[in-house]
């Protein structure tokens, strides 16, 4: 077998998706198919005390209405985080409460989807209202101690060393406190739905990141055993998080295909999904840093308060990555939770890291101007082998060396350091900023089973989903190498329950946790093809050797767990539950790393703000695929540029809910946005994680983007934005 | 489910005919990308849809004589690449092309461009939300409200949305005239008595008649129109409304400015020419220093609201920034 970098192969999957080929989960349309639509509350938080279904019902083609009264018989949804399967224990329309704007009151499900939103309108619902707390900054809006916050996997403040005592004593320091809106994926699929019963069968098509949790989860709402239900999400037409867990319409859809005794297809809308599904809290972060007059950082203390919902803590991890940034003298944090009349917060790509780099890197920049010293210079000087909070050693951390690259890339010492410094020809502001980012090096429990047949087929599954991020063709790759075959040749069955258990896909370790599964199972196939004794050549191919064996095809299984795991952890993903540990193994710690390089232009009247160009660098382990880790690496960069300075939830407190619940206004950045984006990557296998040397990189890849930005407008304005998204009445 | 009636004539004559007929509760289609997007948000429930799309006579666009003529139905795609207004009135070009994005602009028609409605989310969203100009008389929410996107000039205390569109923006500033067809026959109006400020009924955003379409659009041919430019700063490069825009247009003469022409767009509730700011500049070499006086000028009567006070600072520089562009080409 070769060993090194990986070759570059085109992405798998790319003519299906291309030729409309690719059947996404709500693209099914069973046989006698019903549509469903949601009612939802106009009010910011109260009880439902009547409901007038008459008008509705008598819309021509409506055959069932699902509300609170009907939905006695299911369970309550369980919070991820509390050993569930959902984004949040609050499961609208199986209660008469109302948590908040915008979420469901009543499923309607009629012949056709254009019947259904027509009925569902046309539900009238009385309330009694109660004073409601929609955002952070609310009125009452309460911080929490998150220590103190009742959770599953509690999480501590941290405190190395004396930090208060170093900082007070410190020559030079800066302390800055920085807020950040709510933020909403929106992928192009929706969330949604088709659920399909067959006698006590049912089959649940849908666009998932967790098929594990949609077939337990719905078992246990339901209450019927699981092997009851198959989950099958072959593509995802993108998650980042949001659909990492179970929704509210998935035990509805499922409830009403079997009341109806027909399949119901349940599409999400978007306006709803702002309303009733995860999103980016909002957080106010403050940091105090100070240095030493040579530019070594002898204190940080970081405090967050991060938006949760009233009826879930949803945990910040924020302080844990903070700590991480740097080889801090000593660090302490302080972590509050704020919870407020919303749906639960959840897992945005980089759901901690993002906030938690524009503070800590918007303040490193703050700290440079005080010392005068070049940014990228105090980043070298203040980087770690050892992790401060464990002590223990970095597996690889290749953060210098990406600032080194990307520096050299970039043309940083082009730069000169004073703001308002560089002016283009025609007069616009140049800046230009650098920020580091890290992510965890998660890893976790997989189960695979291959099987090679004489025709030259490989066919593998895995616990893993496809979202677009590439892992169909960094699963092909893989097999491809450790066979000896062409990557066409190899299948692989992801986000599908009827094969192995289906683990939930997020936090940067899909590949972590399933390509050390595959390589198992590779290994495990040539041992089984060794044992058929048919000595065959060195290097031949499994079709090869079940020709000389006579056989027609050949199956194994192989399971693998991160380092400090055991099989406990195959018995949670067995059961539709989550089993990721680090970054913090028994041995040593690992991050994923990435350096971006920004440079802005910003008009000297209008201050309108443009990015021509960034360079990333980045540390994720061994590259599997260095096609589509390009592309996530590109699509970290524009998520970056839209969290810095277009999204943004709007919350008009009267109402409560989000204002500008669509994407002609919610804004994410458009192709005219986007100037060049170069990436490289440092393809360094991780010698300890797992044994293909991979860590993260869907997430890393966004986090210190947004300060890279922000450090590059305060290069090119002399004003520091402490606010994301930075619009322009922020440098007006 | 509520019923609607289609009909699609195929003459001026019977679309004005069919019409007079139905009465209120019809609405006149071109491209739909406003008609349709309101349906689905359930702030128009038309009874009756008139499909224009079958007048020819309306698709017309004639740039060659005195007077540019845009037919309502010349889509927007089509109007932004014409030669003559590249080259001869690159104000109203940009207008087009700076709106929406190429498959909306495949789409979407003059006439409709014309009378696309505001942008406040309040009005756009239904139920909770307190908004004259959807439902009279339930109050205004943005005034109170997040009003960040809405009007410093022309509100009143029902209404302060702004009207969104480009184009009207442009084609205010160049004196355009509008050809309406209705039941009485046609009627030519000044362009800028076609949109109304809501006053105390911010429901009717213009001074149509009912039963009344737009026929086209006539631009006098005037040479101040190539020394122009629609400068339109937004929320991102492409695809988004404007924070604050101008039209503006210049005439210089012996190194002095002989014609001036500035208007107002995502500032107020209908498409706004300053003409204050625009006498200013008469008999004054066109300077930063001038252009940036012009726009203090045309923001001196701004009224403010707790969201939207920056755009007075950075109208002023859109201005300039507009003036000094449009001087560059002359
Ligand atoms: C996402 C999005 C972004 C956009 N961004 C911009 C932007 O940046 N700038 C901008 O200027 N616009 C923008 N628009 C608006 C777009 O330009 C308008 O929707 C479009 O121009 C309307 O033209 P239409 O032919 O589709 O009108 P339609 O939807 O067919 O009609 C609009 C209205 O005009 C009436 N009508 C149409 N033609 C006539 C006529 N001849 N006589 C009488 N009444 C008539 C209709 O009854 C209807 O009430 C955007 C729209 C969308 C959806
Ligand atoms: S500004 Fe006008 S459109 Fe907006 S809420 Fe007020 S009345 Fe309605």
């Amino acid at each position: 077998m070769k060993a090194g970098p990986y070759a570059e192969i085109p992405r798998v999957d790319a003519y299906e998706k291309v030729r409309g080929r690719a059947i996404y989960g709500t693209d099914n349309n069973p046989a006698g198919l019903a549509h469903g639509a949601f009612a939802t509350a106009t009010i910011g938080k109260g009880r439902i005390t009547a409901m007038d279904l008459s008008e509705a019902q008598a819309v021509e083609g409506v055959r069932l209405i699902v509300t609170h009264e009907e939905t006695e018989s299911l369970q309550p949804a369980r919070f991820i985080m509390q050993h569930g399967f959902a984004f949040q224990s609050y499961s609208p329309v199986l209660t008469p409460h109302v948590a908040y704007r915008g979420q469901p009151v009543a499923l309607v499900v009629a012949d056709t989807l254009q019947a259904a939103i027509e009925a569902a309108s046309h539900i009238r619902v009385s309330y009694e209202e109660e004073p409601f707390t929609p955002a952070l900054d609310s009125e009452g809006a309460d911080p929490v101690p998150q220590a103190e916050a009742a959770t599953a996997w509690p999480i501590e403040d941290i405190a190395v060393g004396d930090a208060e005592a170093a900082y007070a004593a410190a020559a030079v320091k800066v302390d800055a406190t920085y807020t950040m809106s709510t933020q909403h994926q929106n992928p192009m699929e929706l969330i949604g739905t088709v659920a399909a019963w067959e006698g006590e069968h049912l089959t649940v098509y849908e666009g998932t990141q967790n098929a594990g949790a949609c077939k337990f989860g719905l078992a246990e709402q339901l209450g019927i055993p699981a092997e009851n239900i198959t989950v099958i999400s072959p593509y995802i037409g993108g998650g980042f998080g949001q659909k990492n867990t179970t929704q509210s319409q998935l035990v509805l859809a499922a409830f009403a295909a079997r009341e109806l005794g027909r399949p119901v297809k349940v599409v999400v809308p978007r306006r709803q999904i702002f309303h009733d599904s995860s999103f980016r809290p909002a957080t106010r972060q403050r940091v105090r840093l100070s240095a030493d007059s040579t530019g070594r950082f002898t204190a940080a203390l970081y405090e967050i308060d991060a938006q949760t919902s009233m009826h879930d803590f949803f945990q910040s991890e924020h302080a844990d990555t903070a700590a991480r940034h740097y080889g801090y003298g000593a660090f302490r944090s302080f972590a509050r939770l704020v919870p407020t009349d919303t749906p639960t917060p959840g897992y945005m790509r980089a759901p901690f890291e993002h906030a938690t780099a524009f503070a800590i890197e918007s303040t490193v920049d703050e700290l440079a101007y005080e010392l005068g010293m070049d940014p990228v210079q105090i980043r070298l000087l203040n980087d770690t082998k050892i992790d401060i909070v464990s002590g223990l050693p970095h597996s690889s951390r290749h953060i210098s060396t990406c600032l080194r690259r990307g520096a050299e890339m970039f043309g940083w010492d082009r730069r000169t350091p004073e703001p308002r410094s560089m002016v283009a020809e025609n007069g616009d502001l140049i800046g230009m900023g650098v920020a580091i980012g890290l992510y965890v090096g998660a890893g976790g429990p997989n189960r695979a089973s291959i099987r090679a047949t004489r025709n030259g087929a490989i066919e593998i599954s895995l616990g893993v989903h496809e979202m677009g991020q590439g892992i169909r063709t960094a699963v092909a790759n893989v097999v491809a190498r450790h066979l000896n075959v062409a990557p066409e040749s190899v299948t692989a069955i992801l986000g599908d329950t009827r094969g192995v258990p289906q683990m939930l896909t997020a936090g940067s370790w899909g590949s972590a946790s399933s390509i050390p599964a595959a390589e198992a199972a590779c290994e495990a196939l040539r041992e089984a093809l060794d044992a058929l004794g048919t000595n065959a050549p060195e290097g031949a191919s499994p079709a090869e050797i079940l020709a000389l064996a006579d056989r027609d095809e050949l199956s194994v299984n192989a399971a693998t767990f991160a380092p400090g795991q055991n099989k406990e952890a195959l018995g949670e993903i067995d059961t539709g539950h989550v089993a990721p540990t680090g970054p913090v193994y028994p041995d040593f710690v690992t991050y994923s790393y990435a350096a971006h390089f920004v440079e802005v232009r910003v008009e000297p009247t209008t201050r309108r703000i443009r990015v021509p160009r960034v360079v990333s660098m980045l540390d994720c382990g061994r590259v599997l695929s260095p096609r589509t880790a390009r592309s996530q690496a590109i699509s970290g960069v524009v998520w970056g540029i839209g969290g810095a300075l277009r999204e943004a939830g709007e919350v008009d407190e009267r109402y409560g809910g989000i204002l500008n619940a669509d994407i002609a206004e919610y804004l994410v950045p458009v192709n005219a946005d986007i100037g060049s984006i170069e990436v490289g990557f440092i393809d360094e296998p991780d010698p300890l994680v797992n044994r293909s040397g991979v860590k993260g990189l869907g997430e890393v890849v966004l986090v210190g983007v947004a300060p890279a930005i922000t450090n590059a407008v305060y290069h090119a304005t002399g004003i520091r934005a402490r606010h994301l998204p930075v619009r322009i009445e922020d440098l007006i | 489910m509520q019923p609607i009636s289609y009909a699609r004539p195929a003459s001026l004559a019977s679309a004005i005919a069919t019409l007079a007929e139905a009465g209120p509760g019809t609405r006149v289609l071109a491209g739909g990308t406003t008609l349709y997007d309101l349906m689905k948000l359930d702030v128009e429930r038309p009874e009756r849809i008139v499909d224009i799309n079958g007048l020819e006579e309306l698709a017309a666009i004639d740039t060659s004589g005195d007077e540019l003529i845009f037919g309502a139905l010349a889509r927007m795609s089509d109007v932004s690449a014409d030669a003559r207004l590249t080259s001869a009135f690159p104000a109203l070009s940009e207008a087009l092309w700076k709106a929406a994005s190429q498959q909306l602009r495949n789409m979407a028609s003059l006439g409709g461009n014309l009378l696309q409605r505001t942008r406040c989310a309040y009005f756009r969203h239904g139920e909770p939300f307190a908004c004259n100009k959807r439902t009279p008389g339930s109050g205004c929410a943005a005034i109170e409200g997040l009003n960040r996107g809405h009007a410093l000039f022309g509100g009143s205390d029902a209404c302060i949305a702004t009207y969104p569109g480009d184009f009207a923006v442009a084609l205010v500033a160049f004196d355009a005239q509008i050809d309406i067809a209705g039941p009485d026959g046609e009627r030519s109006i000044p362009f800028a008595e076609l949109h109304r400020q809501p006053g105390d009924d911010p429901s009717n955003d213009t001074t149509l008649l009912p039963g009344e379409i737009i026929v086209r659009i006539r631009v006098p041919a005037d040479p101040v129109g190539r020394a122009s430019t629609y400068h339109k700063i937004r929320d991102r490069e492409s695809f988004a409304f404007a924070v604050v825009s101008a039209a503006a247009a210049i005439r210089l003469e012996a190194g002095v400015v002989t014609d001036a022409r500035l208007a107002l767009g995502g500032v107020a509730t209908v498409p706004w020419r300053a003409r204050e700011a625009e006498q200013s500049l008469i008999s004054k070499a066109l300077t930063p220093e001038t252009a940036r006086a012009a726009g203090e000028l045309a923001f001196a009567d701004a009224v403010t609201r707790q969201h939207n006070a920056f755009k007075v600072e950075l109208g002023a520089n859109v201005v300039r920034d507009a003036l000094l562009i449009a001087s560059g080409r002359a």
